[in-house]
């Protein structure tokens, strides 16, 4: 089935983070043959996000670290005398100090596995491809046959690398267990699945419903956990590339529904938009007038100089002091609007930042922020999917041994992929953690810390479960970052039912563990069941059931001179940041399409297809381009009108 | 704009290995073409079809793989809202037959629970080279809970059958659906999810 690759394209692309596709799709559709591979059996580098069992793979993963053996080298007689080779990194090593706790019974899920969304495939199906490929005379054998199940188990486990059995390393584990026991629990748990869909009744709703460790692995395709937690600025850089470029049809949003505020000790909700504002319970009738007044004020502050003139020199933090607010509301601004900090952010900074997130207010909700259903890793997928849609070649688990430089011109002619295939190109795009040590070796590289959390609560319980509330927890030092905390709940398709995930995200000063775990601490209660009695005012917090601490490299803003030796025609895509949003990913994707193909528009709309297949070709033409205007043609969404979704998609419009 | 010009919209996904026609069925049905102009489809994410079935108006949005197939780096983006998905291979080729399983994995791990599923084996004008026969084929869509059909899209045989059978089951599952998604459904003012960003235009 192993297609041979064309030998030559315009583009190749390494790595599918959320840079790497947008050139991917820009140059595609701009009608360049591009070619994009990625090393890793699933899309997206460190922007990916994974089910349950993917997690725990790609955590195995990452602990492990070994080496790969040099393979053969048979690649090098491909170079010619006036070439030279710049070898690409097999290994990635930008995620370090990778910790998982598991506060349930972790005994209990022993037995169970990740349940589908069809009954278990039968006998040839426990089976990867690859085992019926490197045997292609087995005839297909009879249905639940326990000694084809074996083979089939065995094949898989042999299997090194293959696309399913990575990911699902411990179904298949468990699948060859369970051998003595033909009718698998799968198919039991399947049904089970379906019950509680369709008869949601049972559930019943007051207590918090005790959810044990068996059930996340049981139910983990329900959960899509990202590897970097960000949001979509409402007015960002991103949502208007995923407006323009149409890209946007191939996700679904959902609202950042609230701000929240860690103060004294306690989690509030931070009332920001007008009606939030008067809403609010918390705040007093003076404090509700200071509030509007001077967010109205940081609306157009430009206009108002003599407002913050004496304080350009002083911190953000200070000239709040200055302004009539209380303590209260000038940590609210400071921490959970602006998001700054408190010892390093300038008067006009903060004023900017607060403008900021009072700009992208109400453009969709009541918070500035959209989250992608099924994760932010959707998104790198999404402009993947229209490079494809556009001639672009995709190659997962396909690395790439070297790039091959012309001494002369010193520009890079092809690269050598791990089949030894030569393919030529014009331009290369590849990404940080794929460029050797001996690249890299004058680059200064920072971290950003990570924590991903499975809990039982919302930090803050209100009358809807489902909340996707962003929370700023300052530092206890000043000088220190603040953490970020992002909570989803389950209709954000990224946990299962009566589960948060919950994100915690801050540069680094240590490791991941040393900086988020006083944060997680401070609003979640760790201990184990048996504990649990003994300390009643723990009660009121959520409970972590499982948890996961890693560091990730921050490979943004680094200059690309400090990289050594790398031709002019090659690029270098960071991978994720530590920002909020996803504005320096799209600067950075634009920057490089802009140098390579200055002519070029970046992400122009494409064609409707309605107006292709419906109207004779003549028609087509003419329409597509008027009907293409972004924010002017409502188009109607797939759940709309199918009334099958029951989260019905619609516009919210906010005054 | 135009959204009351029809009383169901559903998207169908195709998925399979490459070469077994799938985007001939969708070039053949959607517009009664074959064989269809190789790069014709460049720039074309889906194709529309309105349908009318029992006097109801069915718009059916058909997505294809954009190639993606060809070394198994199908985006999971492109399985996610699908509400029905052909599985199809080509019953001259029991190479594409043996992979249906991995695709079956593929499902399993991105697409919805309450999607449909039909497995379709295409290219029965050419009988004489037929390698998967029909009765394998029926034991393993039965085996997995799937419809089962073949067709030729070159001769047109089945086509319109397996979208317009499709389209029907889709309609009484949606019919089902609303009854017990009604039920679960979040309260108003929640679990409100914004599709299509270009709907949104205010302030």
């Amino acid at each position: 089935m192993a297609d041979n690759l064309p030998a030559e394209f315009d583009v190749v692309v390494v790595g599918t983070g959320l840079p790497e596709s947008i050139i991917a799709a820009a140059c595609a559709r701009s009608g360049q043959r591009v070619l994009h591979v990625d090393s890793r059996n699933y899309y997206g580098g460190n922007w990916a996000s994974f089910s349950f069992s993917g997690l725990l793979s790609w955590i195995k993963e990452n602990q492990e670290k070994s080496e790969i053996s040099d393979e053969c080298e048979d690649w090098r007689k491909l170079i010619l005398e006036n070439e030279e080779v710049i070898s690409l990194n097999k290994k990635d090593k930008t995620i370090e100090h990778v910790e998982a706790f598991c506060f349930g019974d972790q005994d209990s899920a022993k037995d169970v596995e990740e349940a589908g969304a069809l009954p278990k495939l039968p006998v040839f199906g426990a089976s990867g491809a690859e085992g019926v490929a490197q045997d292609p005379n087995k005839e297909c054998p009879p249905l639940d046959s326990a000694v084809a199940r074996a083979e089939s188990c065995e094949a898989e486990k042999a299997a090194s690398v293959d696309t399913a059995s990575t990911v699902e390393e411990n179904d298949t584990e468990v699948n060859c267990e369970n051998e003595g026991s033909p009718s698998v629990s799968s198919s039991e748990s399947a049904l089970d699945l379906g019950k509680a869909e369709a008869a949601p009744s049972e559930v019943s709703a007051q207590e918090p419903k005790k959810i044990m460790y068996s059930q996340i692995v049981r139910e983990g395709r329900r959960f899509n956990i990202d590897l970097v937690s960000k949001l979509l600025y409402s007015r960002g850089l991103l949502i208007d590339l995923l407006i323009k470029s149409n890209v946007s049809r191939y996700a679904e949003f959902k609202n950042a529904t609230r701000i929240l505020a860690f103060r004294e000790g306690k989690v509030e909700q931070v009332p920001c938009s007008r009606a939030d504002v008067f809403n609010s319970r918390q705040l007093t009738m003076v404090e509700k007038r200071m509030l509007m007044k001077f967010l109205t004020f940081c609306l157009d502050y430009e206009q108002h100089p003599d407002e913050f003139q004496d304080y350009k020199n002083s911190t953000f933090a200070q000239f709040l002091r200055t302004r009539k607010l209380t303590p209260s509301l000038q940590h609210f601004i400071l921490h959970s609007i602006a998001m700054v900090s408190e010892t390093d952010c300038s008067t006009v900074e903060g004023l900017q930042a607060t403008r900021k997130f009072l700009q992208c207010l109400g453009r969709y909700g009541n918070t500035p922020f959209l989250f992608p259903l099924y994760g932010q890793g959707e998104i790198p997928q999404c402009f993947c999917r229209m490079c494809a849609v556009f001639g672009g070649i995709y190659c997962l688990r396909h690395s790439v041994q070297c790039l091959v430089v012309d001494k002369e011109s010193g520009r890079c002619k092809a690269i050598i992929d791990h089949f030894g295939q030569r393919i030529s190109a014009n331009y290369f795009i590849v990404e940080d953690s794929y460029l050797s040590e001996s690249v890299c070796r004058n680059v200064c590289y920072r971290q950003i810390s990570r924590a991903v959390l499975i809990t039982d609560q919302s930090v803050l319980k209100t009358d809807s479960e489902q909340q996707v509330s962003i929370l700023t927890v300052p530092p206890v030092d000043l000088g220190q970052p603040a953490v970020c905390v992002i909570e989803l709940c389950s209709s954000t398709m990224t946990c299962m039912k009566d589960t948060y995930l919950v994100h915690l995200t801050c540069p680094s000063t240590k490791t991941a563990r040393e900086d988020l775990e006083p944060v997680v601490q401070k609003l979640f209660h760790l201990n184990t069941e048996a504990e649990k009695e003994t300390e009643n005012e723990e009660l009121d917090k959520p409970r972590v059931l499982w948890a996961v601490y890693f560091n990730m490299r921050d490979s943004s803003g680094i200059d690309r001179n400090s990289y050594s030796s790398l031709p002019s025609n090659v690029y270098v895509c960071s991978g994720p940041d530590s920002a909020l949003g996803n504005d320096c990913a799209v600067k950075q994707a634009e920057t490089i399409f802009q140098e390579m193909f200055p002519t070029e528009e970046f992400c122009p709309p494409p064609p409707n297809p309605e107006d292709i297949i419906y109207d004779e070709d003549e028609l087509a033409s003419e329409e597509s381009g008027l009907s293409n205007s972004p924010e002017t043609k409502p188009e109607p969404s797939p759940e709309e009108s199918s009334s099958r979704g029951s989260t019905a998609v619609n516009e919210h419009s906010e005054e | 704009m135009s959204m009351e010009d029809y009383d169901f919209l559903f998207k169908i996904v195709l998925i399979g290995n490459a070469g077994v026609g799938k985007t001939c069925l969708v070039r053949r049905f959607t517009q009664g073409l074959f064989p269809p102009g190789q790069g014709a489809t460049i720039g074309v994410d889906f194709m529309i079809k309105t349908v009318e079935i029992n006097g109801e108006k069915v718009k059916l949005q058909i997505w294809d793989t954009a190639g993606q197939e060809r070394f198994r780096s199908i985006t999971q983006s492109y399985y996610r809202s699908a509400n029905a998905l052909i599985l199809t291979y080509d019953i001259t080729c029991e190479e594409s037959f043996r992979c249906l399983p991995e695709w079956l994995r593929e499902i399993e791990q991105y697409a919805s629970n309450k999607v449909i599923t039909v497995l379709v084996g295409n290219k029965i004008d050419l009988a004489d080279k037929r390698e998967v026969s029909q009765q394998r084929a029926a034991e393993f869509s039965e085996a997995q809970d799937m419809y089962y059909l073949e067709t030729s899209a070159k001769e047109s045989d089945n086509v319109e059958k397996l979208f317009l059978d499709l389209a029907c089951r889709l309609i009484s599952e949606a019919r089902q659906n609303t009854l017990v998604n009604n039920v679960s459904s979040p309260l108003p003012g929640e679990g409100k999810s914004i599709s299509y960003l270009t709907c949104c235009n205010f302030n």
